[in-house]
């Protein structure tokens, strides 16, 4: 099995799976249907008593008449003396169709009156309640036996493989179909054997209830009965699933070889269940043994010992205060040792002191900057320099400022321009752009000849 | 704990070298009761019985087996400490017994849970009973606040109770009873009348008569709170954290310690907290 872990690890590196993403789609795509089962007891003998006549007559399909004398022999059994029946069944009938428990088989539409069947759902739904697949000796021998069969079949046929696809091709298929359904099929009734365990442990208690020292007897044929089929099971799953993951690591050292992705996690897939089954036997083996001891003991120490159950009667008669004087029991007491600390030497530590210095630094005085006179300034050494648009002067002087204050600044300009400088615009004004952020309307800077500056 | 193949021991040298000695002689000393689900202990205590019963009789104990099939040790000279369980441990215990005797335990294979023991208490004793021999100071109570103290006083004992082996906590609140609870019923088992077997019990040294349940409740337990407020209960808790017994008794009178220190080992640690039924010896 370490060969078969090796290479399950190796693949799962190789291609890491995503189950969260599927199982949450999946989930998605359930939940987006709203499916729900509203499902009555008379719904469901009505069910059964469909599954159990269509198992007797061998035909799998009732008539619309059929359905209202079945409904009404199950209305029989369940309330004895049913009323309205047509009408109740004609709304069970619909409730069951919506539910997809039953369905028309006829496809006759409005011509004739239909004719009906389970369906897989339904027959599921009824096969659990009715069905007894409970694991014993016999079906887990029998399953074993023939899922070995099939893995052998399943060998066979990748041995002849010549690569990797004929390889996946002989190996996915058929442990996907035949290897999952079987050792689906013992899970399925080694759950049928979960149940009839606590319905073995309810049994016991319930006899005990009824008949306190008679029930010893049957109490311990129980036990044993149920001990001896667990001990046969997990004999038959020991020496079973060695051959069978044998035979699995054979096929998963083909799979390597040949480097077949989808072959590796369909032999990964199988060794994993049957890994569960086997820890399954194991697991119930050890509880049923605890189980076992325990019911044996209280059967040895408090039943046998306490015949008419006056035990139980006179402890609780005391609890109560009703009979017998107060008392308590006597124990031993010894206060633990004491665990003494290591003693740590603590370090080294300053002095606390005043600091001399005073913390506070008295604040120091600075001039003021106007930001309007800044603005001023530099509108006017453009000025000085020539500049022969708003534009142009726009563009210089909100060049160093931050993005977000251009478009602000620009207003400033033009008013600080047009104090300073004479300025002409044409009667068409146009808009010119001064950056990406924002444009302004354009006015000329004419310029003054004999001065070289403005007017 | 694993059970073992049977050993024979020559001499008590032989069980003193055996590894699983230290830490059954020290469960043993803190009152711990021993059973066949404890394994290994329980297949060590079977084979070295003879050598251990001689060793314990030179401390003034008795080493005690009972065909229940479980071992504790009983303590009757003043060499080794003990205690006297406290009523509510005694009431807990009583509750937590019938369980053991119930067929409907039986189901779950020994295994119950708070809800059903305070149940049980309930039913056997009435509630307003029960709530009075948990409260027994309290003049006037809040019925929420006294039941809420009931519950954590019941919590409280069954800690204690598991620390002694009578009980293993398991999770999800629920409890497995052990068949070290029938001591509880040792006084009304048998053909023998009730007050005869409590005599014998009471010569051996096994049980002591009390006078009251409410009188001991008063004086073994502390007060919690004055019931008029929601953390009442929480305060029983550490009134009983704080009411530490005298430091110490019997085996370990040479670990003295001061008094605070004492409280904090004492609620950490594995044996019962500080009660105050503890005989100096």
């Amino acid at each position: 099995m370490a060969r078969l872990r090796d290479a399950a690890a190796l693949n799962d590196a190789a291609k890491p799976p995503d189950p969260p993403t599927s199982e949450a789609s999946a989930l998605l795509a359930l939940s987006s249907r709203a499916p729900k089962l509203e499902l009555s007891t008379l719904d469901l003998c009505f069910l059964a008593t469909l599954y159990l006549r269509g198992q007797s007559s061998g035909s799998a399909a009732f008539t619309e008449e059929q359905l209202f004398e079945h409904f009404e022999q199950a209305a029989q059994v369940v309330e004895r003396d049913p009323g309205s029946v047509r009408k109740r069944a004609t709304h069970a009938i619909a409730r069951l169709r919506a539910q997809r428990l039953l369905s028309r088989v006829d496809g006759a539409g409005l011509l004739r009156a239909g004719e009906y069947a389970l369906s897989r759902l339904g027959a599921a739904i009824v096969g659990f309640f009715l069905e007894e697949d409970v694991l014993t000796t016999e079906t887990l021998t029998l399953l074993t036996r023939t899922l070995e069969s099939s893995l052998r079949e399943v060998l066979t046929r990748a041995r002849e493989a010549a690569d990797a696809d004929a390889l996946d091709a002989a190996v996915v298929g058929p442990l996907k179909v035949t290897v999952h359904e079987l050792t689906s099929g013992i899970e399925r009734r080694q759950r049928g054997l979960d149940l009839q365990q606590e319905q073995f442990q309810k049994e016991i208690s319930a006899l005990l209830s009824a008949d306190w020292f008679g029930a010893v007897e049957s109490c311990q044929s129980l036990l044993e009965s149920t001990a001896a089929t667990l001990r046969d099971l997990n004999h038959v799953l020991l020496s079973e699933s060695h051959r069978l993951q044998a035979l699995l690591e054979d096929l998963q050292e083909l799979a390597l070889g040949f480097g077949a992705a989808a072959a590796e996690e369909a032999i990964r897939r199988a060794a994993d269940q049957l890994d569960r089954i086997a820890a399954w036997s194991s697991g119930r083996q050890k509880s049923w043994s605890e189980y076992y001891q325990y019911v044996h003991r209280y059967l040895r120490d408090v039943v046998r010992l306490d015949p008419s159950r006056a035990l139980t009667a006179r402890l609780r008669d005391q609890l109560s205060g009703k009979s017998g004087k107060r008392f308590t029991l006597a124990v031993a007491h010894t206060s633990p040792p004491l665990l003494l600390r290591e003693v740590a030497p603590s370090p080294e530590r300053p002095p606390v002191k005043r600091p001399r210095a005073e913390r506070d630094a008295p604040p120091d005085e600075q001039a003021a900057e106007d930001p309007f006179a800044v603005l001023e300034d530099a509108v006017r050494k453009q000025l000085d320099a020539g500049a022969a648009s708003l534009r142009d002067v726009t563009a210089l002087v909100t060049s160093e400022l931050p993005e977000a204050e251009r478009f602000r600044a620009a207003g400033r300009v033009a008013q600080v321009v047009a104090r300073l400088a004479r300025t002409r615009s044409d009667r068409e004004r146009p808009w010119l752009p001064v950056s990406d952020a924002f444009a302004i309307e354009e006015w000329t800077l004419p310029r003054k000849e004999s001065a070289g500056g403005r007017d | 704990m694993q059970p073992e193949n049977p050993q024979s021991f020559e001499d008590l040298a032989q069980v003193v070298e055996h590894e699983l000695f230290p830490d059954v002689d020290l469960a043993l000393r803190r009152g711990r009761h021993i059973d066949r689900d404890d394994g290994a202990w329980y297949s060590f205590l079977s084979d070295a019985q003879a050598p251990l019963e001689q060793f314990y009789r030179r401390y003034g104990a008795e080493l005690v087996q009972r065909t229940d099939g479980f071992f504790f040790l009983l303590p009757s000279g003043d060499k080794l400490g003990r205690r006297h369980l406290s009523p509510s441990e005694m009431l807990v215990g009583q509750g937590l017994t019938l369980l053991y005797l119930e067929p409907a335990t039986v189901e779950q294979g020994g295994i119950t849970t708070r809800e059903q023991l305070l149940s049980q208490l309930s039913a056997s004793m009435g509630t307003e009973p029960l709530m009075l021999a948990f409260n027994a100071k309290k003049k006037r109570m809040d019925e929420r606040v006294a039941q809420e103290l009931v519950r954590t006083r019941v919590n409280e004992a069954i800690r204690r109770l598991a620390s002694l082996g009578f009980v293993e906590l398991l999770p999800d609140e629920r409890i497995r009873l052990r068949a070290s609870l029938l001591r509880f019923a040792e006084p009304v088992r048998g053909g023998t009348s009730e007050l005869e077997a409590l005599s014998r019990l009471v010569a051996s040294g096994e049980v002591a008569l009390t006078e009251d349940a409410h009188d001991a409740a008063d004086d073994n337990e502390p007060e919690a709170g004055d019931g008029d407020g929601d953390g009442d209960a929480d305060a029983t808790v550490d009134a009983i954290a704080q009411n530490v017994p005298e430091w110490s008794e019997g085996w370990g009178a040479n670990f003295d310690q001061p008094a605070g220190e004492a409280a904090d080992d004492e609620a950490t640690s594995e044996a019962p907290a500080g009660d105050p039924e503890e005989e100096p010896s």
